[in-house]
């Protein structure tokens, strides 16, 4: 097999963020390479969720420098290349008047600059998207009567419709069931080795980091030295904050 | 019943009338499914004070209306997104200081109170050519700008957040529709007066979600429902000889109690 150069996805030199006077991130460094499946793990409170809104573009005013697939953040404009999956999937009213393939339509909505409404390519993808996640068969069901875990897998095909480089999941199994989210994981293993995306997955659950992830980023304000879910077993920083008992899941059956 | 419409004035009320509840209900669709549906009752209000002020100049109260409601949606905008006060909290400071502002003008010059009380319950007498014209422009303008960002302003009431981060500029699009609800809220007052357009923006649009169906079919349920609450409701205003804006709206309430049988849930 051809080794082949791995570019960064996402490199973070000497990041620091604060809000007033707190520091919530303290000069971190980092790279995420293009085809990498990483965690971002730390503590409610540790600056996790902070640094994923600095890495989406969400929160600005930094010291340091974030680069996307090689363009500094600021001057970054291919957003829609980024795939993002909110934490907030439960909080959809039951109501909300939008079927599931009109919420995995958005996922085009920032490519489409024509008086067209969606064209047949984005439906093309959109379906692709439904079909990749096994749920085109609930495509004009309401996204609010979805379960948990049907919701998570519609917000993914909305991201996967936009065709995205990267993906970012932010705590992404908050209330989905156990069986759920092992058809999760396989999923985002597949899109990860078959598709070749780039994952970042954000947890404050220990429990939830699969050996499937390659790499992870452990961090509380500051970089905690631990890389690979191997080394994050014997990561003394971790056992502190999560007690001994932190072991890691198996997938593999 | 019908040939009530032969008179040219209920000819005219009905035009506008078509114009301006289509036109709530599309607006409506977004700004509900934002929780802003207060919106259209502060800016009503606001629009109160451009009315008082182009009474008094002697010019088309209707001109200072957009003009005022447009300059003030653009200050909440600044408001709730820079400065970060609560939505409500800010609609409610509009609301009550605008019909403050709007007041003290009328009582400066109290000849006209009763062309007031017209744009505060609607007057169908009082829509003229030159109204129609205005409202077919901006009918026009509303519904271009309305299906060339369709999929932005859907994703945008959907999530905010995460339509911002797939390149969306969030921002410029909540003016845009922030100017283009004060437009139709403003344009309204004529037909449904300032104390009622709120209901038409927001009745029609919740019936309309008892159905559960996707956005479009929402949307357009909608509209049908705003449209026949305006052709009942101008047939009541005329045989009954009551306000045409509260007539409107009363039937529009009946379709949303029938609309609340259909939702099983």
């Amino acid at each position: 097999m051809p080794i082949d150069f791995k570019a960064p996805a996402v490199k973070v030199e000497n990041l620091s963020y604060k809000i007033g006077s707190e520091t919530i991130i303290k000069s971190m460094s980092f790279q995420i390479l293009e085809g990498d499946y990483t965690a971002i793990i730390g503590p409610n409170g540790g600056g996790k969720s902070t640094l994923m809104r600095l890495l989406l573009g969400l929160n600005k005013k930094t010291t340091g420098s974030i680069e996307l697939f090689g363009t500094k953040i600021n001057k970054f404009d291919r957003w829609k290349e980024i795939g993002y999956v909110p934490q907030n999937v439960l909080q959809i009213d039951h109501k909300f008047p939008a079927t599931v393939f009109e919420v995995v339509l958005m996922g085009r909505a920032s490519r489409n600059h024509s008086w067209k409404s969606y064209s047949q390519e984005d439906k093309k993808m959109a379906r692709r998207s439904l079909e990749k996640i096994d749920m085109y068969h609930l495509k004009d069901r309401l996204i609010g009567s979805l379960s948990g875990g049907q919701r998570q897998r519609v917000m993914i095909a909305r991201a996967l419709a936009g065709q995205p480089k990267l993906l970012i999941l932010d705590e992404p199994n908050t209330g989905v069931d156990v069986a759920s989210q092992q058809n999760f994981y396989a999923l985002l293993k597949e899109l990860n080795e078959e598709e070749k995306l780039t994952i970042i997955f954000i947890t404050h659950d220990f429990g939830v980091i699969a050996d499937d992830i390659k790499n992870v980023i452990c961090i509380n304000q500051e970089l905690l030295a631990c890389n690979t879910p191997k080394e994050l077993l014997s990561c003394s920083a971790m056992s502190d904050l999560y007690g001994v008992d932190a072991h890691l899941i198996h997938h593999h059956h | 019943m019908f040939e009530i419409f032969q008179f040219q004035f209920m000819q005219n009320a009905l035009i506008a009338g078509l114009l301006i509840s289509t036109m709530a209900a599309i607006m409506g669709s977004f700004i509900v499914l934002r929780r802003f549906s207060m919106i259209s009752d502060t800016l009503a209000h606001v629009a109160l004070v451009g009315v008082a002020v182009g009474l008094l100049m002697g010019q088309n109260p209707l001109w200072g209306a957009v003009i005022v409601s447009i300059l003030v949606s653009w200050i909440i905008e600044f408001l709730r997104f820079y400065k970060g006060l609560y939505s409500d909290s800010i609609m409610a400071i509009f609301l009550s200081g605008s019909l403050a502002i709007a007041v003290i003008l009328v009582s400066l010059a109290d000849s006209f109170n009763s062309s007031l009380f017209a744009y505060l319950f609607g007057d169908i007498l009082a829509v003229s050519k030159e109204d129609i014209i205005t409202m077919f422009i901006v009918f026009v303008v509303m519904i271009a700008i309305v299906i060339r960002f369709y999929q932005q302003l859907f994703f945008v009431a959907f999530d905010e957040e995460v339509a911002q981060t797939s390149g969306i500029n969030v921002k410029w699009l909540n003016i845009l529709q922030m100017t283009l609800v004060a437009m139709v809220v403003a344009l309204s007052i004529k037909i449904v007066g300032s104390l009622l357009i709120g209901a038409m923006m927001v009745i029609p649009v919740v019936a309309a979600m008892q159905f559960k169906r996707g956005f479009l079919l929402t949307m357009l349920v909608a509209i049908a429902i705003s449209i026949t609450s305006l052709v009942l409701g101008l047939i009541a205003s005329y045989l009954f000889a009551i306000p045409s804006g509260a007539a409107i709206v009363v039937v529009a309430l009946l379709f949303f109690v029938i609309s609340l049988f259909f939702d099983k849930a």
